[in-house]
């Protein structure tokens, strides 16, 4: 009997990461079910997302959206999420499938702009073309997007916090093409239109000393950090 | 771990223990190739057709030379490499004079060791290593091809033993080590091969590229040597056993091969720098097979890794290793100086020490320059200087193509006059003894920006004051004389084996002055495109006298010795100083 016992909780032992994997596998699969049923819906493809992250299933999601937009190619939030699945396995890959990642990872924002322009989009792919290295060119780019990115901006009259994300790339991307005085002038309009953003306050407080603003903005850049590309923020303010 | 680093913060608070308090003075050095006679141009291999200008990129790595004492007249000398088609190699002797000033002479023809470039072989590294134990060390030449072994014949020439040695294996060797894996008191090699086994110069197939460029798979993996040389006999004769020693199954790109008797078990471990993918660790379980604990001890990475040196830098009774990568605008990798956590797990300390970022990493060697008790390190990079127009925006658009084949060699993109890291100015790392370094090139003079590739550190000139050959890819070669003043007191030691290997590879050495400890491990050829003196070197520091010096033989001996302050001193295994 006691042996009966010991083999039942052996066997329960040697299959609790069974049950973990057969739970995180459901989840995933849960999730997917609900992207899968409404392709455009934000806040469905995000949590999709971010529970993939924490399963590290990066090449299962990159299919599942592969897929995604094969059925809806119209979708253009579904593009969206497809490029940002890429960038969810960056910081889990070598420095060169990282540059390849990135470029993958464009090349389904552009899909989406295509399909629609929303600042969602526009900032999104703006703000990715600043995480390469200068010697790319890309920067320039990126700033061409985030300047329609803070125009749209500028035009809604309910001013979401979340827009002050396009007031600070669109600086940083001034910053990478070395055009300082527009830098400052846009993070300062977005100070006065968010007072108190914290990431707008610590970029014009370094603004004058170019090293510390160097370190401060390639910090914000690093590529090998894990980029927040939950969208539930942005959904949520809409 | 967290215990053994509070420990080291209250020894290290204690006087004398520090590097700042042991009145080291500023490091400096002098660049004297062209009056030694020691200013040597490499010249990478040209090769022709329409694949030339990828091939030339992809070998450009072996500017490489090997520091030892070849004639047996006190003194270090220098073997340097070439890698042209034809282009002879260089055999520097010091001829020493007694006022100190270095004057080498090139005597490699006289010698009949100026071969090895021949139309279907590239040279790439030298191995200094007394194959046959009989007191004379003989040279090894890996080559993108069969490896070459010349045998000292005692009277200033040498004798090409290749064909009768065994070593008959085609590989795309670019690193070579010696040491006795198995304690049988023969010196045995591991060849770290970088492309899988095809000829480069008479191309089979375009696809000999990495299959990935993170996570290579198709390199050359290394294979290990056992020397089964008959005592007596003077027939060198080695025998593959890279398979049944476990080693066969590593297939990554090897740029460099290093050993070290990692959990101080008192056999030789082995760590294998990958480039395109992960590095791999293998601890000796002591009976002819290696076991491979990379996934445990350090992780799987996908860095470019360049090099591999040893050293105990914190001094904490653990050697410890350091590797370099590549780190410039375009990929930040970031080097790894793996601390030794004494249980079988190494941690990368490298961003927390200060050596992180050494640019395009080659060479990178450990010794203490200033004798001030702690092992410093200088790291040789840059690959590629020429015209300003950069070839990493054209590399990229390669990179990206959707469905590119990274194999084939014509999917990559001419690189015709660009520079790609080029004009990288080396570094100096000062150990502070507080677990940091500070960078200090410009100041020690050895600040260059030429295309480095390999690092020989030794003491050329017997002033106690470590001095180092940089070669250089395509580029001349400088000789940096350490010319600091005010430096700590030293002891050096020349091991000899008798009935370990004559040259005392793996033998280690432990002194204690007061309550510091130092250790060091006599090494065959650690550290990227180059061989270190197997002198082992120690600054002390302020200690005024050393209160034991035990060695710890290969055979497994274990002796006390004594040895002067600022002196070199032989000591013979068994028999004392």
């Amino acid at each position: 009997m006691r042996r009966i016992a010991l083999l039942a909780l052996t066997v329960l032992v040697w299959c609790i990461p069974c049950f973990a994997d057969n739970t995180a596998v459901a989840a995933l699969q849960r999730l997917e079910a609900a992207v899968a049923a409404d392709p455009e819906n934000l806040r469905a493809a995000s949590d999709y997302r971010m529970a993939v992250i924490q399963a590290g299933a990066y090449d299962r999601s990159l299919e599942f959206f592969e897929k995604l937009v094969a059925a809806h190619p119209q979708a253009a939030n579904a593009w969206l999420n497809f490029g940002y699945a890429y960038v969810d396995k960056i910081p889990a890959a070598g420095s060169i499938t990282q540059v390849i990642l990135a470029n993958n990872a464009l090349t389904q924002f552009s899909k989406s702009i295509e399909i629609r322009k929303s600042w969602l989009a526009l900032f999104t792919r703006g703000n990715s073309y600043l995480y390469w290295p200068k010697v790319f060119g890309r920067a320039p780019l990126g700033v061409a997007d985030l300047e329609e990115a803070v125009a749209i901006a500028r035009k809604e009259e309910k001013k979401k916090g979340v827009y002050a994300r396009s007031f600070i790339a669109l600086g940083d991307g001034y910053w990478k093409t070395d055009q300082l005085d527009k830098a400052k002038a846009v993070w300062q309009e977005g100070l006065q239109l968010f007072p108190g953003d914290p990431q707008l306050q610590a970029r014009l407080a370094r603004a004058d000393r170019a090293e510390e603003l160097e370190t401060y903005i390639n910090e914000q850049l690093d590529p090998n950090k894990r980029v927040d590309t939950n969208l539930l923020p942005l959904v949520e303010a809409d | 771990m967290a215990r053994r680093l509070a420990l080291w913060a209250v020894l290290a608070a204690l006087p004398g223990l520090s590097g700042a308090a042991a009145g080291a003075g500023a490091l400096r050095f002098e660049e004297i190739g062209g009056a030694a006679g020691a200013r040597i141009h490499h010249h990478t291999h040209k090769f022709s057709g329409k694949h030339a200008d990828v091939l030339g990129m992809f070998t450009a790595g072996g500017a490489s030379s090997a520091a030892a004492d070849f004639d047996n007249d006190g003194d270090l000398d220098l073997f340097v490499v070439d890698s042209d088609a034809g282009k002879p190699h260089h055999l520097l002797r010091n001829d020493l004079v007694p006022s100190g000033k270095l004057a080498f002479n090139d005597v490699a023809a006289a010698a009949g060791v100026t071969g090895g470039n021949d139309p279907k072989s590239i040279v790439a590294d030298a191995l200094w290593l007394d194959a046959d134990n009989d007191g004379h060390r003989d040279l090894l030449l890996a080559r993108f091809g069969t490896p070459l072994l010349f045998r000292n014949q005692a009277n200033g020439t040498f004798e090409d033993v290749s064909a009768s040695s065994g070593l008959d294996k085609f590989g795309n060797s670019i690193a070579a080590i010696a040491f006795d894996y198995d304690n049988d008191g023969r010196l045995d090699l591991v060849l770290g091969n970088y492309f899988p086994p095809v000829n480069l110069i008479d191309l089979p197939t375009p696809h000999v590229l990495p299959d990935n460029l993170d996570d290579a798979k198709n390199g050359g993996g290394v294979t290990l040597w056992r020397n089964v040389t008959a005592p007596g006999t003077g027939k060198i004769r080695f025998s593959e056993v890279t398979e049944k020693a476990g080693l066969s199954r590593h297939t990554g790109w090897t740029l460099d091969a290093g050993h070290a008797d990692f959990d101080n078990d008192g056999d030789q471990d082995l760590y294998l720098a990958g480039d395109y993918g992960t590095d791999r660790l293998f601890f000796n379980n002591g009976d002819g097979t290696f076991r491979d604990a990379t996934k445990e001890a350090i992780g799987l990475d996908t860095k470019k890794g360049m090099n591999v040196d040893v050293a105990d830098y914190d001094r904490d009774g653990w050697l410890d290793v350091y590797v370099t990568n590549i780190t410039d605008e375009y990929m930040k990798e970031c080097n790894m100086l793996w601390h030794n956590n004494g249980d079988g797990t190494f941690t990368d300390l490298s961003k927390e020490t200060g050596t992180c970022n050494t640019l395009w990493g080659w060479a990178a060697k450990f010794a203490d320059f200033d004798n001030d008790g702690w092992e410093d390190l200088f790291a040789a990079n840059g690959l590629r200087s020429a015209s300003r127009e950069n070839y990493i925006p054209v590399l990229v658009e390669m990179i990206i193509r959707p469905g590119v084949d990274f194999t084939d060699v014509n999917s990559w993109p001419a690189i015709g006059d660009m520079s790609w890291s080029g004009y990288q100015k080396k570094k100096l790392f000062k150990n502070l003894g507080d677990q940091t370094f500070k960078e200090i090139s410009a100041e020690a003079r050895v600040d260059n920006d030429r295309d480095g590739r390999g690092v020989a550190v030794a003491d050329f000139d017997n002033d106690g004051r470590l001095d180092f050959y940089q070669t250089n890819a395509d580029q001349e070669a400088l000789f940096y004389r350490n010319i600091s003043e005010g430096t700590g007191h030293w002891i050096e030691l020349h091991l000899v084996g008798t009935k370990s290997n004559r040259d005392a590879i793996g033998a280690r050495v432990t002194v204690r002055a007061g309550i510091q400890t130092w250790i060091r491990e006599v090494n065959g050829g650690n550290g990227y495109a180059s061989q270190s003196a197997t002198r082992l070197h120690f600054g002390l520091g302020a200690a005024g006298k050393v209160d034991s010096i035990e060695i710890r033989w290969p055979s497994g001996l274990k002796e006390k010795v004594s040895a002067p302050l600022d002196r070199i001193t032989t000591v013979q295994e068994g028999k004392g100083t």
